[in-house]
């Protein structure tokens, strides 16, 4: 494997910049990708790209059940190399979902559970990075230490720091902040090879391409960093109450590793709409998607909310 | 695709302005005018040996016409004094230039010192009178600032600054149309630039990276205005060392409008960024506009003027 002559990050086939310090790649890295391409189905309505495989035959989204436009990326396609197994079957998932709905709040509509027309749920193993890097952050933070008239002093440090299985999401399928809400309740320990072949009574799935490419990683692996140093240089600032912390990390000797994270996605459509849910793959009790508004309850609320409103203004005046 | 109007040259060609100096290959076009200056004292010439040889090319992204509708949306938007002739300017006088430039990075280690304001509320008493004109004493709460000396460390990679190595395009124009979007960076080869005018690269390198070095300290210093702490600070100083340098040869597509509308003065130009579409120029003012609107309204005020005192002189 070549590494990144200045960071000792790990450089793949067609990089011609470090991914990490944009340092510019041997010419035998950029070579040997030069020429790959490769076409991916895109879903028209939801973005999202998914890769075709023995149980995925039909060209249709598996987030929102869409036709599919094909499209080129200038990046070699990446695939997951790990991935994670399914710890939800289909029943649990299902029970979830009919939880999940039968929980919604008051604006949706009365007629959701029996007018929603379940279009598809499917398996779906969405696409991340799995990053492990060296840092040396520097940062500034306000402590209560040192306070004086202020309630707050300024403190400055420098800490070497280990990233360890940092989860980057690759997804366009799934929004990130769907990703960050799935991304806790991942058990990493049971992560396998790609082409382990699938126990007995395991989940099989879709698994999603990489879709944001590899070239665009480095803002969301520098932002993943920087957002979980920020958490791990706590420790080092004196005090017992902190605010404003700040870092800047100079990573170094990073690799990434593609994985495949489990989720079961509803695709369902309420008066023509799509809508989704989602459902954790390892932890079924995590569930969460968007469902439609009633407005005329709105409305009625608003009425309401007007109605009394003027009955107090009403009390008021005539006091 | 070059500029429309162009004679293709089946051979690169290299000529350099006598007006602005810039020296350029014309790989598959040829042009009777300098690009950057519109100036027709444009000779072939042997190419400059020894000439950098570019390590990677952000690409056009589109052709003369998308490039015109975007220099005429921005012209829209510049004040009716400007000069009509830059509004007349035909489309094959905009031509796409693969502008040289290096492109540079390194590890920045900054120490630097700062007072970091921190601020606290106090109580304090005043005097002030009633309504009825009695002084009274009352409290209120202010908020000070408390200034606490802070130094330290600062690590980060520079990356992705762009510095012009053209006499034609300074660095200032070329910064006012930055940011170029270098997730689309490729490798250079000649089939890229092929069809396309590229200016050799005509600056002094070691002047190019002092320059990229003052871009990287100038960025640092953006970074630590956002990485101090407290409410807000002062006197922030610091002390950047670059390691780790990189300065890589680079070429980048710039649309480029040079008009020459009088002999005696420096032409017009606008630059387009060839990949995003940014365009920066300065749009000569018509004095003639100018004095137009300037008599208009005189005029107008004027008017108003005889108008209020016409009226205000006859009562009812």
């Amino acid at each position: 494997m070549t590494t990144c002559t200045r960071c000792a990050t790990a450089l793949e086939d067609g990089d011609l910049r470090c991914a990490i310090c944009a340092f510019p790649a041997p010419a035998a890295v950029w070579v040997s990708g030069g020429p790959v391409h490769a076409q991916v189905l895109r879903c028209g309505e939801c973005g999202a790209a998914v890769a075709f495989s023995a149980e995925a035959q039909a060209p249709r989204c598996g987030f929102c059940g869409h036709a599919m436009t094909i499209e080129q990326p200038v990046d070699p396609v990446e695939a997951a190399q790990l991935r994670l197994p399914f710890a939800v079957d289909r029943a649990t998932a299902e029970a979830a979902l009919r939880g999940w709905l039968a929980r919604r709040n008051w604006f949706a509509p009365p007629a959701l559970s029996s007018e929603a027309v379940l279009e598809s749920l499917t398996p779906l193993s969405w696409a991340a990075w799995l990053v492990n890097a060296e840092a040396r952050v520097t940062w500034t933070a306000d402590s209560d230490a040192g306070a004086l008239r202020s309630a707050w002093a300024p403190h400055a440090g420098e800490v070497s720091l280990g990233f360890h299985n940092i989860i980057v999401p690759a997804s366009r399928g799934l929004r990130e902040a769907e990703c960050r809400l799935l991304i806790p309740y991942y058990e990493l320990g049971r992560v396998v090879g790609i082409d382990r072949a699938l126990g007995a009574g395991e989940v099989g799935s879709t698994i999603e391409s990489f879709d944001a490419q590899r070239s665009a990683a480095r803002r969301y692996v520098q932002d993943a960093i920087e957002a979980t140093a920020k958490v791990r240089v706590q420790p080092q600032i004196p005090g017992q109450r902190y605010r404003n912390v700040h870092v800047a990390c100079l990573l170094e000797r990073q690799t990434t590793d593609r994985i495949a994270l489990p989720a079961w996605v509803l695709a369902y459509r309420y008066r023509g709409a799509p809508y989704r849910a989602i459902v954790h793959g390892q932890r079924a009790e995590v569930v969460f998607g968007k469902s439609p508004i009633d407005w005329t309850k709105v409305g009625k609320l608003v009425a309401l909310l007007a109605l009394i409103s003027a009955i107090i203004a009403l009390a008021v005046l005539l006091r | 695709m070059p500029g429309l109007g162009a004679d293709v040259a089946t051979h690169a060609v290299t000529f350099t302005c006598g007006q602005c100096g810039a020296s350029l290959a014309l790989a598959g076009v040829r042009t009777q005018i300098c690009p950057y200056c519109a100036s027709p004292n444009f000779l072939e010439r042997p190419p400059t040996p020894d000439q950098p040889r570019p390590a990677f090319v952000v690409a056009f992204t589109g052709d003369a016409t998308g490039a015109r509708r975007t220099l005429d949306r921005w012209l829209g938007t510049r004040t009716w004094f400007a000069d009509a002739r830059i509004k007349r300017a035909r489309i094959e006088d905009l031509r796409g230039v693969y502008v040289p430039a290096y492109l540079y990075s390194a590890v920045a280690h900054t120490d630097y010192t700062a007072a970091i304001g921190e601020h606290y509320t106090e109580t304090e008493t005043y005097e002030t009178t009633d309504g009825e004109g009695k002084k009274k004493t009352e409290t209120r709460s202010v908020t000070r600032t408390e200034y606490r000396a802070l130094a330290g460390h600062h690590v980060g990679y520079v990356t992705d600054v762009i510095v012009s190595a053209s006499i034609g395009l300074p660095n200032a124009e070329l910064q006012a149309i930055e940011p170029y979007d270098l997730l689309a960076l490729r490798r250079y080869t000649p089939a890229v630039v092929s069809g396309w005018i590229a200016e050799e690269f005509s600056r002094d390198a070691d002047a190019c990276q002092q320059a990229s070095r003052r871009e990287a300290v100038d960025e640092v210093g953006l970074r630590l205005r956002q990485f101090m702490p407290g409410d807000s600070h002062s006197d922030l100083t610091w002390r950047t060392t670059v390691t780790w340098e990189s300065f890589e040869p680079i070429l980048v597509p710039v649309w480029v409008l040079a008009v020459r509308y009088r002999d005696d003065r420096a032409p017009l130009r606008v630059a387009i960024n060839g990949q995003t579409g940014a365009i920066a120029g300065k749009v000569p003012l018509s004095w003639w506009k100018v004095t137009l609107g300037i008599v208009v309204a005189a005029a107008v005020i004027a008017a108003v003027i005889f108008a209020i005192a016409q009226h205000g002189g006859q009562p009812g």
